[in-house]
């Protein structure tokens, strides 16, 4: 066992980490990457990577599908009425008005350099819209592919839902699995109406020599539900995010739900900050990491603004190596006195006791510590009525930490 | 079938079992009494090879094969099962996870697994979080379901009885004798085990061939489970101090 010695313990907060990264050796975006004409130009092993973020581009989904590789688009289009997926670029040619609407509304452009570059260049993504009282069933799946090595990709997206229209978002974010590095760059702007729900489902699985910013803001207007569930298979070396969203309406509510594994060399900032200014709204953040050695900040900050909002964060972690770090910082704040809010953290090892018991009940030791790694890691997906894909994905997640890859 | 050779255990460097000496032949199940502490968990626990139990001198053997070094797991593939006083609850792990693990889907074996769950009654536990917020008897019955559907060759129960209400009481012992059961149509061969108790309530429902007392660590006297029981309900477990007394005075 290794333990570290003092002198390499620093008491500043990891999240100063967030060091000088070089991002200048990472290929400018270019808009004449080389291009593919069909999805069945795709590689096998390209294949199984987005099948390892939820993502199959063949079976077809009445919701529709949204697929970008590099620079080429592919929309599978939906089947129901009042369920739009239109390149964005696209979708400001044909609605003009939605530019002055939605463009950076969400996301102010200048918060970082991420999204002034973003905004400079009008980058590309997928414009999503479910029309009034629309209840689409089935999730709809967007995947982001990045193919070539050491490249740029930059992308914004917009998802608009009307009041009362229902929707799940499956978004997969991957690079083809010899594909060591590159940065990834991602807006998403979200606009709930009254009484509409969006659940929007993250899956990222990376290569080691990643950086990835994504730049997420979602406005919930009265009655209003969004819920976040971020799954990150394989971290990248790098990901700092912190999705901003704002409880804008009474009743209004937002839940995030954060699970990952971290390796050794990478580096996982995952935060999650909601504001709560309309009335009788709440907001619940729940991280759970597995750590093999890198270094996760789980961070959450829920403000209480208006009258009888709720909040409550849960930071979980599981330590399964002596050099990784975590350090979770679940933050509140109230803004007025009748906000309710309340938080719990737990970082440990796993507890040999459970393990030991499960092995007196005919398991071995490896069988153990995966399933108390997977119910560690199951924070109530069946409540949000999930399929059994993420079951599957979260299966994954436990399955690589119980092999301490 | 099981023989305890000369066991002395320490736990967090202090002695608890000082020499223990016990043979549970093929077809029998014995009682363990004791009172509180005197080292009955400490000795199921040793059996199982938790970690933390440190044998110091002796040995376990099981069907002939010295089994002290051997994991917990090793243990459970040679036929050892066991029944714990108090489970650990185990967050977002569900029954149900463990027992698709213990008994994988071969088609014969789910058959068998959902009777065993319709018999029983269990499956409104299936979708909770092992042990957690289960009452106590309802806690002894997830415990021996669990043993149940892996039929072990020797079963290993502590406190099957405590925290049980009669009517749970009833459906336990039924279990239980289930477990025991080798062939339906041969009830008088069973399955062997080591039933830890210090109520003797159990012993209402399950016939066993032979009983120990064990106090402060060690076994003072062995006999006939009823006898013994009717003595320890009048006398409470002094009887069995005075009894050895008198036995090493005796032996002077
Ligand atoms: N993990 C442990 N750490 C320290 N002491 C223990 C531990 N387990 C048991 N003991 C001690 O060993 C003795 C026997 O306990 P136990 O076997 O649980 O008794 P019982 O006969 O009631 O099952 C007690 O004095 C108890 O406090
Ligand atoms: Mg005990």
């Amino acid at each position: 066992m290794k333990t570290r010695t003092n002198t390499e313990i620093s008491v500043k907060s990891v999240s100063s980490n967030d060091i000088n990264m070089d991002l200048s050796i990472f290929n400018d975006i270019e808009e004449d990457q080389p291009k593919i004409d069909s999805i069945d130009e795709l590689k096998e092993d390209e294949i199984n990577s987005l099948q390892s973020v939820g993502i199959n581009l063949n079976d077809n989904s009445e919701a529709g599908k949204f697929f970008m590789y590099g620079t080429s688009i592919f929309t599978f289009l939906p089947q129901i009425d009042g369920v739009e997926i239109i390149p964005l670029k696209k979708a400001f040619v044909i609605y003009p008005e939605i530019k002055d609407k939605y463009h950076f509304k969400a996301i102010d452009e200048n918060q970082d350099e991420f999204t002034q570059t973003a905004f400079k260049k009008e980058q590309n993504g997928y414009f999503i819209r479910v029309r009034k009282n629309v209840i689409v069933n089935e999730p709809l799946h967007t995947a982001l592919f990045m193919h070539r090595e050491m490249s740029t990709m930059c992308i914004h997206n917009i998802v608009v839902l009307e009041e009362g229209a229902h929707l799940h978002l499956i978004t997969g974010c991957t690079s083809g699995c010899t594909i060591k590095g590159g940065l990834h760059i991602a807006i998403s702007e979200h606009f709930v109406g009254k009484g509409a729900k969006l659940i929007n489902t993250m899956i990222h699985n990376w290569g080691t020599d990643f950086v990835v910013r994504p730049r997420t803001a979602t406005i919930v207007d009265d009655d209003g539900t969004y819920i976040s569930n971020y799954y990150s298979v394989k971290p990248p070396k790098h990901i700092q995010t912190d999705p901003f969203t704002h409880l804008s309406g009474k009743n209004a509510s937002a839940k995030y739900m954060t699970v990952l594994a971290s390796f050794p060399g990478t580096y996982c900032d995952i935060g999650g900050t909601v504001l709560m200014d309309g009335e009788n709204s709440g907001a619940e953040l729940v991280a759970r990491a597995v750590n093999h050695g890198g270094q996760v900040i789980q961070t959450g900050l829920l403000i209480g603004a208006a009258k009888e909002t709720r909040a409550h964060v849960d930071c979980s972690g599981l330590m399964l190596n002596d050099n990784g770090i975590i350090e979770a910082i679940p933050g509140l704040r109230a803004m007025h006195p009748d906000a309710r809010m309340s938080h719990e953290a737990a970082i440990g090892r796993i507890d040999i006791g459970e393990v030991n018991y499960l092995q007196s009940k005919g398991l071995n030791e490896m069988q153990a510590i995966a399933l108390i790694i997977r119910g560690f890691l199951d924070v109530g997906i069946e409540v949000e009525g999930l399929g059994s894909e993420m079951a599957e994905i979260i299966n994954e997640i436990a399955e690589l930490s119980g092999h301490g890859e | 079938m099981l023989t305890i050779d000369n066991l002395h255990v320490d736990v967090e460097n202090k002695e608890v079992l000082k020499g223990i000496n016990l043979n549970i032949p093929d077809n029998e199940v014995h009682t363990l009494f004791g009172p509180n502490g005197s080292g009955k968990s400490v000795l199921i626990s040793t059996l199982m090879g938790y970690p933390e139990y440190k044998i110091t001198q002796g040995e376990i053997i099981f069907n002939n094969q010295k089994i002290n070094d051997l994991s917990i797991d090793e243990r459970v593939k040679l036929g050892l099962g066991v029944s714990e006083q108090r489970p650990p609850t185990i967050k977002g792990v569900k029954l149900k996870n463990l027992i698709e693990l213990l008994v994988p889907g071969i088609l014969g074996d789910e058959v068998f697994k959902r009777n065993m769950i319709d018999h029983y009654d269990m499956s409104k536990f299936l979708e909770r979080n092992i042990n957690d917020g289960l009452s106590g008897g309802e806690m002894k019955k997830s415990e021996l379901f669990l043993v149940l559907i892996t039929k072990p060759e020797f079963l290993i129960l502590d406190e099957p009885d405590s925290g049980v209400d009669p009517e749970h009481m009833i459906m336990i012992g039924s279990m239980i004798n289930e477990t025991l059961l080798k062939e339906r149509c041969e009830p008088m061969v069973r399955n062997s085990g080591l039933i830890a108790t210090h109520s003797a309530a159990i012993l209402n429902y399950i016939h066993t061939d032979k009983a120990h007392v064990l106090l402060d660590g060690k076994i003072h006297c062995s006999g006939n489970p009823a006898i013994m029981m009717d003595q320890i309900r009048k006398n409470g477990y002094s009887y069995c101090i005075k009894c050895q007394n008198n036995l090493m005075e005796d032996q002077l």
